[in-house]
């Protein structure tokens, strides 16, 4: 019977023995699906050094891209938390196809420890969307299903080059790792072009336009031209002042302009002239000195100081009509333009200022202030020549432009028709009496046609008769002397004789009455001896 | 040994057993109901995985219980030198305290991981331990001196009828109560037809029926209570005694064919393991060593 047994036994030892797969019977159990390959007995010393467990040696011999990171002391398998460890203290086998032989927790990894500490926006990210084939450049790693190798830390490993290769690939000189956008490390000043003013508080893309290059938006930043103002701003002025723009505008304000004393105007469409020139710029720049102006008429700026006084058809002709810019006062109205109009200037009117006409009150005027003499002239003689002698006050029925006293009076239309010398007599002499004083009465009605009311009587009355002295019995009105019409021979003394030659003087003597010296010529008696001795 | 000191030593072996049963599983409960390829991440992964300090060392530690208590039980057993220290009935005891106790630590040596070769290890440690199990229930069937040594099939009958002569040396009832008791003890042979399970109720429902007759037999003769219990003993006994007699000989051969069973098994389970502690060795696990 114990034959029999141990016969059983051994039958069944080896049945059970050889009853399962050769390879599989030492495994502790089945390697996890990326060591699947190296299932069975014959590849136990892949891994495996015989009494010495496992071996890092054995695992880096396959795993050779760590191998190189760990020689090149690199990366997390490098760090002080891993290094010295035994690989299969982390990564472990045998625990089933299923087994995850890389497991970890992902939101508690010290990325720190894989040499690229995940700050900003990293911080947030998932491991796969930095951790993946597209990223990775090795032929060999990207092959691999999933790994965590092969990332370079250079932004573009993984970042598209936005600025596409315009500006060096050290991304981080300008960004940091929150966001892409602004570049906050990005120094302006360290540029060409430093910052100043309004500048510094733009946006990029005001000056680093964006379009689409290569498909995919793009902003520009390197070969931007900032040699002049005008790469970015428009000229509003056309060119007009040039290409330095900062000759007037700085950087802090377009409408703050400097440099206004160096400001060629006459580059503007107002070229400043005259008293323009000595203007302050404030006077016509109300606002801005940039704050577009009117400037196609003067009263765009000025005021009409004539009040619409020329206005035709309720539109005044522009100042410079009659004005320049040389001062208000000087004016390019010429006569011949005045005696266009309707009032002609003449004679003396013609050297008369305006303002003697124009200006009679505080107020220059030159609409309806009348166009007869006396809407200018004092009439001098109102009251005083009676107004039949110059109707409707025409001061020209006497005067003319020319000169006041050239006087041209008809005196026939007076009673006293002027004969002989008293037609080269101004008519001041008649008709003006100078006082002592010097002032001078003027006196044309009621004179007397009698010689004596303007002459005086140099015969002290002798001829008087009734107390008239007729001066035209003797004398004419062309002189005084001799006295033609005097015939000695009607005189109750004809003269004959050798009196016909005897001088005046013989007879007729000077003499004093009451202080008056005076010829005698009314002699009393005809006696001889009153002559003759 | 007397009989208390032994329900205490067999006691303590039980309680040992289930402790470290119970203690080993508390410590490792979350662990092992781990899946797989959980368990690497857990923290007392390198304590409790096969490899581990308490892992390996459960390993190590219930393979040499198992190898102790089979050596000494069959050196007990086998060789004539041994022959004479305690009871067999002891060492068999103990063995299977050992190979109890040896179990239960490589069953958590293996962590609930069974696979490779070691599982046919595995498989036939189980084997060995459950046919131990039913070895045991067979090898109570069997009659034995106090040696251990199985009782002939005359040796038992003749055990069966002095029930009779313990009635009525010990407890005095008339011939008439003692006549029906003891033919309650005696097998009845109506209940022989039947399949075992038609069998085991009839039986049961006859046995029910008997130890009523008994009972008032015993009220008849008012029996004192410890009598009382003295008789129903006596009765049951002869009933298991009876029963034994029936499966006797079912019982020698199934013990025979049991061995074919328990120690191929074991001898299979024996060699894997060697070959198991080999390839551990050769690969560079050895424990604390």
């Amino acid at each position: 019977m114990k034959f029999r047994i141990k016969h059983i036994a051994t039958a069944y030892l080896f049945a059970v023995l050889f009853s399962f797969q050769a390879n599989a019977q030492i495994s502790p159990g089945e390697l996890a699906k990326v060591h699947s390959h190296l299932e069975g007995l014959s590849n136990c010393t892949q891994c495996h050094i015989l009494g010495e467990k496992v071996s890092n040696a054995k695992c880096l011999a396959c795993h050779t891209e760590l191998k190189v990171r760990i020689d090149q002391n690199k990366g997390y398998h490098s760090s002080s938390l891993v290094k010295g460890k035994q690989c299969a203290s982390c990564h472990n086998d045998h625990h089933g196809v299923t087994f995850q032989i890389l497991k970890f927790d992902k939101d508690k990894f010290d990325h720190n420890l894989a040499g690229y500490k995940l700050t900003g926006a990293h911080s947030k990210k998932k491991c796969a969307d930095c951790h993946k084939a597209e990223f990775i450049t090795d032929k060999k790693i990207k092959a691999k299903k999933f790994s965590y190798l092969g990332l370079k830390t250079e932004c573009l490993t993984c970042h598209d080059d936005y600025h596409q290769k315009t500006l060096a690939s050290t991304c981080a000189d300008c960004h940091n790792d929150e966001k892409f956008k602004p570049a906050s490390k990005f120094d302006h000043q360290k540029t060409k072009f430093k910052l100043a003013g309004k500048h510094e508080h733009i946006t990029c893309a005001e000056c680093h336009k964006t379009s689409i290059v290569n498909g995919v938006k793009f902003q520009e930043f390197k070969g931007v031209k900032a040699t002049n103002c005008t790469n970015c701003h428009k000229d509003p002025h056309a060119n007009k002042f040039g290409q330095n723009c900062s000759d007037c505008h700085n950087n802090e304000s377009f409408t703050v302009v400097g440099g206004v004393n160096n400001f060629d105007h006459s580059r503007a469409d107002f070229n400043l002239e005259g008293k323009h020139l000595k203007v302050q710029c404030k006077s016509c720049h109300k606002l801005k000195l940039t704050t577009p102006l009117n400037f196609k008429n003067c009263t765009d700026c000025h005021t009409d100081y004539h009040e619409k006084q020329f206005a035709k058809n309720g539109i005044s002709p522009d100042c410079s009509a009659c004005h320049t810019v040389k001062g208000f006062t000087e004016f390019s109205y010429t006569i011949e333009q005045h005696n266009a109009g309707a009032f002609v200037l003449k004679g003396s009117h013609v050297a008369t200022p305006c303002f003697a006409c124009h200006k009679k009150l505080d107020k220059w005027k030159f609409k309806e202030i009348g166009k007869t003499c006396t809407d200018c002239h004092e009439n001098v003689h109102e009251n005083f020549i009676d107004p039949k002698f110059y109707p409707e006050s025409n001061c020209e029925a006497c005067h003319n432009q020319n000169r006041w006293k050239e006087v041209e009076f008809d005196h026939k239309k007076t009673k006293f028709e002027l004969e002989g010398t008293h037609t080269k007599q101004t008519c001041r002499d008649c008709h003006f009496n100078k006082e002592k004083t010097g002032h001078a009465n003027q006196k044309f009605v009621g004179l007397a046609n009698t010689c004596t009311n303007c002459h005086k009587d140099a015969h002290s009355q002798q001829f008087d008769n009734n107390g008239v002295t007729d001066c035209k019995r003797c004398h004419n009105s062309d002189s005084f002397k001799p006295a033609t019409k005097f015939d000695h021979n009607k005189t109750l003394f004809p003269l004959d004789g050798k009196h016909i030659n005897v001088a005046c003087v013989k007879c007729h003597k000077e003499v004093s009455n009451q202080g008056v010296t005076f010829v005698q010529y009314k002699i009393k008696e005809f006696k001889c001896e009153n002559c003759h001795r | 040994m007397n009989k208390t000191a032994h329900r205490i030593y067999l006691s303590l072996l039980s309680i040992i057993v289930l402790l470290a049963f119970a203690a080993i599983a508390n410590k490792g409960y979350t662990y092992y109901k781990l899946g797989i390829e959980d368990r690497f991440f857990h923290a007392d992964h390198i304590l409790l995985k096969p490899s581990g300090i308490w892992g390996h060392g459960m390993g190590i530690i219930g393979s040499l219980f198992m190898i102790l208590g089979v050596l000494l039980y069959m050196f007990r057993k086998r060789y004539r030198i041994f022959s004479r220290i305690g009871i067999l009935k002891h060492w068999l005891e103990f063995h299977i305290f050992l190979c109890t106790l040896g179990p239960v630590l490589v069953l958590f040596h293996t962590s609930f991981k069974f696979g490779g070769i070691v599982a046919i290890s595995f498989w036939s440690m189980v084997a060995v331990f459950l046919s131990g199990i039913i070895g045991r229930f067979i090898y109570i069937q069997i009659p034995r001196t106090i040696e251990g040594r199985e009782l002939s099939l005359n040796e038992v009958r003749d055990l069966a009828g002095d029930i009779s002569n313990t009635l009525t040396s010990t407890i005095g009832l008339d011939e008439e109560s003692l006549k029906i008791i003891v033919n309650a003890a005696k097998p009845k042979a109506q209940l022989q037809s039947g399949n075992f399970i038609t069998r085991y109720f009839n039986k049961k429902a006859e046995n029910r029926k008997t130890l009523a007759t008994v009972k008032a037999i015993m009220d008849k003769n008012n029996l004192p209570k410890a009598q009382r219990l003295q008789v129903i003993n006596l009765v049951k006994n002869e009933w298991s005694l009876n029963r034994r007699i029936e499966r006797l000989v079912l019982m020698q051969n199934l013990f025979k064919y049991w061995h074919v069973a328990h120690l191929p098994f074991a001898l299979v389970m024996l060699v894997i393991m060697i070959i198991h502690v080999a390839v551990t060795i050769v690969f560079g696990y050895r424990w604390i060593f």
